[in-house]
């Protein structure tokens, strides 16, 4: 018993508002993206014909597929950078770090940044990557280069700087959370097996977070795919990702080119989830 | 066949006394795994800081170093702006905006979990469907919703639309810290409750809303940094009114001084004071339980 009966109405009337508002708000948006990435003709108006014009124009470009390539690859880049950090700063904190305290202080240090904005940590990175920035000046100083490096600000390299603290807590959260649950006898009858530390972290730690570094990836990956807001603050206008490219055709008045664009998004996002799922049911964790 | 025989012994050696003992081997991983998180962690911080330093900056002072002087200088600047670039409207509507977020986010959580815990049929695809609002991207979400509404004819504004776009973003949260509260919640408590005779809606009210309260603080904040600091549905949902993170990129476009810094180091403040309630709100709540 408790203050709600199982299967009773007032569940579904609870239920209700939040139901209306994420379809209001995400599913229905989300559908008329398809839609519209369909509408051929001219006139913007759901009277349009269907057709698959706009996709034709967009493959028929290969600057945009090699865009999608570039994409994909500076995801998979972000992804290896977080897991493997992620991964690192989780089995530190969780493992390594005996005081409750330290514990504590660490983690808040690794966390609280989640709660800033976003773009003021991006623009934070502009002093850091410019022609006399930051780095550049501790590069003269420490007479590691004779001339000032060019390769920071209105570069890959410095998104990747920028985004790499930006994300590393989605790879970490997960595997933090799976590591908690692992009880110490566990670790403890491994090694009185005589198993080495390498293997009981081999055969018994790593497969038990497995779910969390799929979940963190998956947050990664869904999230770099989709961040135009970084590219754009550090790579300025020299450098687009596909993200980008939305916003650009939107800014254009090319409404239908940025569903199309959108819609390739999406489905490589259902792709990686996909894969994700296949490796890990996530269902299970709740009950882990 | 000489060679085959010393690897093979030399292998066995090696097996038999490794370079060094476990407990040494363990120390050297706590060692390199902890001066890692502690550079991450420097790598993460330095940025804000330095960009909080930056905003000291004197007048004559750039957008890098050296600082030239020590001053309130940009913070001035920021208060008496000229008509293209007044932060404060947009701070005012930001601020808004996000307590709206912050109660909605909290009665749809509280709601949406109890009634996770009434195990209604489909449950269990109301759970994905909120979930799809952390899943789903900002940029689909609001691309999506400009086309509807511009479908539809609806006029875009940060109290109208981009409310309702900023919710779907902060619910999931909530809700997720709502579901975590009552995982742990006895509901022994709360039978207590009904046995001795409680209706269902005051055994809620006096019983399960005040021990899952750290949740309800918890959605709270969600609602309000992640609504406070959202910047891509909003570029698409907001209008001419437009809210802070939107300001601050339109700023950027035009031209990075340090008054963006300021900008970045007040914001920055007002979302460390928001955790700051929160945490304080919790410790609270723990020690008034104990009592």
């Amino acid at each position: 018993m408790s203050s709600i009966r199982p299967g009773s109405p007032a569940a579904y009337w609870l239920a209700l508002p939040a139901t209306l508002w994420m379809m209001a708000a995400v599913v229905v948006p989300v559908g008329m993206i398809v839609w519209v990435s369909f509408w051929g003709g001219r006139a913007f108006s759901p009277e349009s014909p269907l057709s698959l014009d706009n996709y034709q124009r967009f493959f028929a470009n290969r600057t945009y597929m090699a865009l999608v390539l570039e994409t994909l690859r500076h995801t998979a880049t972000m992804m290896l950078i977080c897991g493997v950090l992620g991964y690192c700063i989780a089995y530190f904190l969780v493992v390594k770090v005996r005081s409750p305290a330290w514990r504590t202080v660490l983690f808040l240090a690794f966390v609280i940044p989640f709660w800033t904005s976003a773009l003021i940590r991006a623009i934070a990175w502009v002093p850091f990557l410019g022609v006399n920035g930051v780095i550049n000046q501790a590069l003269l100083a420490l007479g590691l280069a004779d001339e000032p490096v060019e390769i920071f600000l209105y570069s890959r390299t410095g998104i990747s700087l920028a985004q790499v603290p930006l994300y590393t807590l989605m790879a970490s959260g997960p595997v933090v959370y799976m590591l908690a649950q692992i009880p110490p006898a566990l670790r403890e009858a491994a090694m009185t097996l005589k198993a080495e530390p390498v293997t009981v972290f081999r055969r018994v730690i790593f497969p038990l977070t497995l779910p969390g570094v799929v979940i963190g990836q998956v947050l990664v990956f869904l999230n770099v795919m989709a961040d135009f807001a970084t590219v754009q603050t550090i790579g300025g206008n020299k450098i687009a990702l596909l993200p980008n490219l939305v916003i650009n055709f939107y800014e254009g008045a090319q409404i239908r080119a940025a569903a199309v664009v959108a819609v390739l998004l999406m489905l490589c996002m259902l792709a990686g989830v996909a894969a994700a799922l296949r490796v890990v049911d996530v269902r299970r964790l709740g009950a882990a | 066949m000489m060679d085959g025989t010393t690897y093979a012994s030399g292998r066995a050696r090696a097996a038999r006394r490794p370079l060094l003992d476990h407990r040494a081997r363990s120390r050297l991983t706590a060692w390199v795994l902890g001066t890692l998180t502690v550079g991450f962690l420097l790598y993460q911080w330095l940025p804000i800081l330095t960009l909080s330093l930056l905003s000291f900056s004197g007048p004559t002072g750039g957008t890098t170093f050296p600082m030239n002087g020590v001053s309130l200088h940009w913070y001035r600047e920021l208060w008496d702006a000229s008509i293209m670039n007044d932060f404060k409207p947009p701070l005012g509507r930001s601020f808004l905006l996000a307590i709206a977020c912050a109660v909605t986010t909290c009665l749809l959580s509280v709601a949406s979990a109890q009634a996770m815990r009434g195990r209604f049929r489909g449950h269990g695809l109301f759970f994905y469907l909120i979930l799809l609002g952390i899943m789903a991207p900002g940029l689909l979400v609001g691309f999506g919703f400009a086309l509807v509404c511009r479908i539809l004819g609806i006029e875009t504004a940060w109290n109208t639309t981009a409310f309702l776009v900023h919710v779907s973003w902060t619910l999931p949260f909530g809700f997720l810290a709502m579901l975590a509260i009552f995982n742990r919640f006895d509901p022994k408590l709360e039978e207590a409750a009904l046995t001795l005779g409680a209706s269902r809606w005051t055994a809620f009210r006096r019983i399960t809303l005040p021990i899952v309260l750290p949740g309800v603080i918890g959605s709270l904040l969600f609602g309000f940094s992640l609504s406070y600091d959202e910047f891509a549905r909003s570029m698409f949902t907001t209008g001419a009114d437009i809210t802070l993170p939107l300001a601050v990129m339109a700023q950027l476009d035009r031209q990075l001084t340090p008054e963006l810094y300021a900008i970045g180091a007040a914001t920055t403040v007002t979302s460390l004071l928001a955790i700051l309630a929160c945490t304080f709100a919790l410790w609270g709540l723990r020690r008034a339980q104990r009592r």
